[in-house]
């Protein structure tokens, strides 16, 4: 008896199965056929990581504060930088991202002030040597060219240049002063980038 | 010479550290009478990665992206756990929409991670089915994890004092649809396999974990409601808002890999539930605490843990009044899993071990971390 239950049972519910599996067949891929096909993004996609330029001026917004380069989990970012006798300004000489180990964490986006470093939706970056995935200045501008983006406003680069070239120091004294100064000055800057940020996501939201 | 005249010997097997059913890098190393296992010595280790060291060199902001490593199928619930254990540190108050957020998202991440335990674990018995369909509702809430944050997999969401990003506009029509859809497809899973003969065969009284054994070995998580106990931190200990939601714990009664399917199942349903408790009840306002980028937490130690999809995830953070943690601390749910493997494992057949190994889903980063 238990047996002829159990057998009608099994049938039944491997028929139901079967079932579910029919009702599948007529409904349309949901597969994308690759390198014909692609999806896109979303704006906030974190991949490539890429340096943004003015879209007046055609010049780098980064003004090497560095901030970036420290608030790196991996230390993939890399940055030299000298003063400009004429604007009195700091600008980076070399900026290099060690795509091999960034681990597209988004960090470095956000400690920046300057709107001047991005993670963007690009993606396909497969090269033949590892090598070639230590991306230059050159090439990171040369990534972020057609890329959109908001400028953060004008106010808060204003102080926080003025905070920066304040205190001039080279890259060495102020890895040897060591925390606590680099400290002071990126708690201020800290304020006016928090500020700003959780607005603009609040509206965003309840839109 | 009859059969039972044969002289025959055990025999060692290595299953893995590459075989497709460990989910990751395990070696099991299997002593053999016949078809049936007599003795599992599961090696671990191949993944370590001394995340706990890292921590230790890494400011707590910093931190955060490596605990999406930790588990990186339940990467919110990971993050979720660290940002608890730092904010009770430091003494710093989440606004109420990020709490709101963050159970969304660690609840989304569950069910996503449950889809992928659901996919794998039948894939390994032979079902391949389940895994397609499995995997394409798993991509509606990645879809949701990617327009939010911007990755699938590690998201980094969360932060000290909050989370990184609010929700963008189209989240929460897309959110609703799939709750909508969610159960329905649920059900689609469960015609698939609950009642299926041959998965019957396969997961009943295969593997029973006893109450006893579970709680010597700690066992935690569905692995162990499972075994009929009814044990959940977010009830039991309620961290974040928890406590304002309304949902059951599924327990199972024989503790067998049936048993273990059946509570993961049922604790789709109730994550979703959940979820739409959540939305239904988002507050406005602020997503972030202000914390300073160099962030000092006072002296002192903390512990705390989360229920993660695996079972319990804590941390224990003793802090040292630095930028850095002093001593770092994590427990993962996974590695007190598998240590009963060899326990429950043993006098069934190989194709068993299977069964079981996915019935505790296990993760193989977790267990090293
Ligand atoms: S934080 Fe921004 S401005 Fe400062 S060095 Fe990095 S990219 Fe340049
Ligand atoms: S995304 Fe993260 S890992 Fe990559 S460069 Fe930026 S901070 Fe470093």
């Amino acid at each position: 008896m238990s047996l002829v239950r159990q057998t009608t049972n099994g049938i039944y519910n491997l028929i139901l199965g079967l079932a579910v599996t029919v009702k599948h067949l007529f409904k349309h891929a949901i597969t994308l056929q690759y390198p014909k096909e692609r999806w896109t993004m979303p704006e906030r996609s974190r991949g490539t990581v890429v340096l943004l330029s003015d879209t007046e001026t055609g010049k780098l917004n980064c003004t090497a504060c560095l901030m970036c380069e420290k608030a790196c989990p991996v230390a993939a970012i890399t940055i030299e930088r000298e003063k400009n006798p004429e604007t009195k300004k700091f600008e980076p000489t070399s900026f290099t991202i060690d795509m091999g180990i960034c681990c597209y964490c988004g960090l470095c986006e956000k400690a920046c002030n300057f709107s001047a470093i991005k993670l963007t939706g690009k993606y396909e970056m497969s090269i033949y040597d590892k090598s070639e995935l230590i991306y230059d200045m050159d090439f990171l501008q040369k990534l972020g060219r057609d890329v959109k983006y908001e400028k953060r406003k004008r106010v808060v680069k204003k102080t926080a240049v003025k905070k920066a070239t304040a205190k001039p120091k080279t890259t060495e004294a102020r890895a040897e002063s060591g925390d606590k100064k680099a400290e002071g000055t990126s708690s201020t800057k800290d304020d006016g980038d928090v500020k700003e940020k959780p607005k603009n996501e609040t509206e965003e939201g309840k839109e | 010479m009859t059969v039972k005249e044969l002289k025959t010997e055990e025999f060692m097997v290595n299953m893995g550290p590459q075989h497709p059913s460990t989910h990751g890098v395990c070696k099991l190393v299997i002593k053999m009478d016949g078809e049936e296992i007599k003795e599992i010595t599961p090696h671990v280790g191949f993944l370590h990665r001394s995340i706990e060291k890292i921590g230790e060199n890494r400011t707590y902001a910093q931190f955060v992206p490596y605990t999406d490593r930790i588990d990186y199928v339940a990467s919110m619930n990971a993050n979720h756990a660290y940002v608890i254990a730092a904010e009770k540190l430091g003494g710093v108050e989440v606004p109420e929409r990020a709490e709101y957020l963050r159970v969304i998202m660690a609840e989304l991440n569950r069910i996503a991670s449950h889809l992928v335990w659901l996919a794998t674990f039948a894939i390994d018995l032979g079902a391949v089915t389940p895994f397609l369909y499995a995997f394409r509702e798993r991509e509606m809430i990645l879809d949701l994890f990617e327009m939010t944050c911007g990755q699938r997999l590690t998201y980094n969401y969360m932060c000290i004092g909050g989370v990184n990003w609010d929700i963008p506009k189209e989240f929460e029509p897309k959110l609703r649809e799939f709750l909508k859809i969610f159960p329905s497809r649920v059900d689609d899973y469960e015609d698939l396999l609950t009642n299926n003969p041959i998965f019957l065969y396969r997961t009943k009284n295969i593997g029973i974990l006893s109450k006893e054994t579970a709680f010597e070995y700690s066992v935690s998580g569905p692995s162990l409601r499972g075994s009929g106990v009814k044990w959940d931190i977010r009830k039991a200990e309620s961290y974040s808002i928890y406590d304002r939601f309304d949902f059951d714990i599924p327990v199972g009664y024989n503790g067998d890999a049936w048993d273990r399917y059946r509570v993961r199942m049922r604790e789709m349903r109730e994550s979703a539930k959940i979820v739409q408790q959540a939305i239904d009840g988002l507050p406005g306002g602020d997503i972030q605490t202000k914390v300073p980028r160099t962030w000092k937490p006072p002296e002192g130690e903390v512990f705390t843990r989360i229920e993660a999809p695996r079972g319990e995830m804590a941390y224990h953070i003793v802090s040292d009044g630095s930028t850095k943690p002093y001593r770092m601390k994590i427990r993962t749910a996974s590695f007190c899993n598998l240590q009963v493997l060899p326990i429950i494992g043993i006098n069934h057949l190989i194709a068993d071990l299977v069964a079981i190994f996915g019935s505790l889903d296990i993760i193989l980063p977790e267990v090293d971390r």
